[in-house]
């Protein structure tokens, strides 16, 4: 048996044995005296749940809203980062800036926003936007620090003009530290996406677990949890993946898959 | 190649550093110093007549947020939120290291429970506050166990992959050189590991610190978290204000503070690091 079908069976049995350590612990152990559900009414109020069309409503809700922003935060980070990394004096202005509102999360500002956007989409994807912006710029301004100046200037040699300089040369080599800042934002934006609807009652899956718990409807709370769990596992790798297919051509990723 | 490479590797290390020399040094401090006082001026005189009930003269929010520094009550929402990340925080990093070593040197447990902790960590950390909430009620036990599980996954994969990724050379020298078993995990493992280990540490910190907002404003009545969301639904703008205020530097503090101690702990990396840049 090779080692790859042996590890993915050995998974397989991990994730068996923690669904019957959780059953056995609702059911007989620890656990028994709490309002906990079973694994199998979770699973089974989850595939129920899949089944209907609100579901689907409410995860599309928290989708667009988790996608919507994040390309909104790419289009401003990647220009505030290219504003930022091609002058040694823009750079230097905004360090201190940018230094402070790095570790600030968009949750921090969730009643102000809510108060004046609403409980709307709109209002979701204006803190996904806050919360992945300014990774986005930082890593894009590194990138674009980082450019080779030899090969600027052997652009400018050629004759390329000051756009052409930042297309072909400056933004290509700054795409791979792009890559990276939108794949670990991504994850960031699904979070933020469902803190809005959670806590600050806008569409979609976060405002369906609020429901759950406040009904004290404890299956669904957790089939909803586990939905959330499957969505974000979905949502990694589908980052991945774009991030692989738009930098195919960059050494890093050519070294992994010969 | 390697002929071609290596005088253009040093035009551009040359080109780099007349760049860094181009503008003066005082204009760039000057810089650095001054557009953050601008634009807190800006904020101050801009405001400063706003009858705007949602944006109010950021005097009055200074003035509120003094007022309630006075206030006792204030005090212990404070303590107990930034009590409850401190602790918790700890405990996931201790519990997170711990698990990660016996996960990254075992074959096995690793094989058997990574696609659990990777399932475990797709889910917003948020997303399991109400479960907490369910199971727990609204004490505080409900919010430590909240921001610790929230900063727990981080550091436990950034451990695991931390020690996967050492190099065998190391643990090969170290066996030759019969050091014993706490020496290899103290002396060996641990500081190679201890990059990795502390930047998922970073990231978990962030995550607490989120996690710790948002288990306060679940219901909870004490915390910085709770008394700013409460302020929002009583239309107490001031205090809602002061609140995010002190969040969002608090929030600035804490990973700052850890800052200072990975680089306390990290300076043979970082030393390390810069001079391989140097040459």
């Amino acid at each position: 048996m090779s080692t790859t079908v042996r590890r993915f069976l050995v998974g397989c049995f991990g994730v068996l044995l923690a669904i019957a350590v959780w059953q056995l612990a609702s059911m007989i152990g620890p656990l028994a005296e709490s309002p906990m559900p079973s694994a199998g009414e979770a699973i089974t109020t989850m595939l129920q749940l899949l089944t209907t069309v609100d579901l689907w409503l409410s995860t599309l809700d928290t989708l667009v809203i988790a996608v919507v922003g994040l390309l909104a935060a790419i289009v401003v980070g990647v220009a505030l980062g290219i504003a930022i990394g091609s002058s040694p004096l823009v750079m230097h202005a905004t360090r201190v800036i940018v230094e402070f509102f790095k570790p600030i999360p968009p949750i921090v500002v969730l009643p102000i926003v809510v108060l004046v956007l609403g409980p709307t989409p709109f209002m979701g994807i204006f803190l996904v936007i806050i919360g992945c912006t300014i990774a986005i710029a930082i890593q894009t301004s590194a990138g674009v620090f980082d450019t080779d100046p030899v090969r600027k200037a052997t652009g400018e040699t050629f004759g390329l003009s000051r756009a052409e300089v930042l297309r072909r040369i400056v933004l290509p080599s700054a795409l791979p530290y792009i890559g990276t800042a939108v794949r670990v934002a991504a994850p960031t934006s699904l979070i933020v996406a469902v803190v809005a609807g959670l806590l600050g009652g806008g569409p979609g899956l976060g405002q369906s677990l609020l429901q759950a718990q406040l009904a004290g409807n404890q299956p669904e709370l957790f089939a909803y949890v586990l939905i959330l769990g499957l969505l974000g596992l979905v949502f990694q790798g589908v980052s991945s993946l774009v991030e692989r297919r738009v930098l195919h051509w960059h050494p890093q990723f050519r070294k992994e898959n010969p | 190649m390697t002929t071609i490479q290596k005088p253009l590797r040093s035009r551009t290390r040359q080109a780099r550093r007349q760049r860094a020399a181009r503008s003066p040094r005082w204009l760039l401090i000057g810089a650095e110093v001054g557009l953050p006082v601008i634009l807190i001026a800006a904020w101050w005189f801009a405001s400063a007549g706003s009858t705007n009930i949602f944006f109010p003269p950021l005097q009055t929010i200074l003035a509120r947020l003094w007022q309630l520094t006075q206030t006792s009550e204030f005090l212990i929402d404070i303590g107990s939120s930034l009590g409850n990340l401190v602790a918790s925080f700890v405990i996931a990093c201790l519990l997170g290291v711990l698990l990660g070593l016996a996960l990254g040197t075992s074959r096995f447990l690793s094989w058997l429970l990574e696609p659990v902790i990777h399932f475990f960590r797709a889910i917003p950390p948020v997303a399991l506050v109400p479960i907490f909430v369910s199971l727990l009620g609204f004490e505080n036990e409900t919010r430590i166990l909240s921001i610790t599980v929230a900063a727990l996954f981080p550091v436990l994969i950034s451990t695991i992959d931390g020690v996967r990724a050492n190099d065998e050379t190391l643990d090969m020298v170290s066996r030759v050189y019969r050091l014993t078993w706490s020496e290899r995990l103290f002396e060996v493992v641990l500081p190679a590991a201890a990059p990795r280990i502390l930047s998922g540490m970073q990231v978990g910190l962030i995550a607490a610190f989120v996690v710790m907002i948002a288990s306060e404003m679940l219901g909870s009545s004490t915390g910085l978290g709770a008394k700013t969301l409460l302020a929002q639904q009583t239309f107490t703008i001031a205090d809602m204000w002061a609140g995010i205020l002190l969040l969002g530097i608090f929030g600035y503090l804490a990973t700052f503070l850890f800052e200072l101690f990975r680089r306390r702990v990290l300076r043979w990396y970082i030393a390390a690091q810069q001079q391989e840049r140097q040459l």
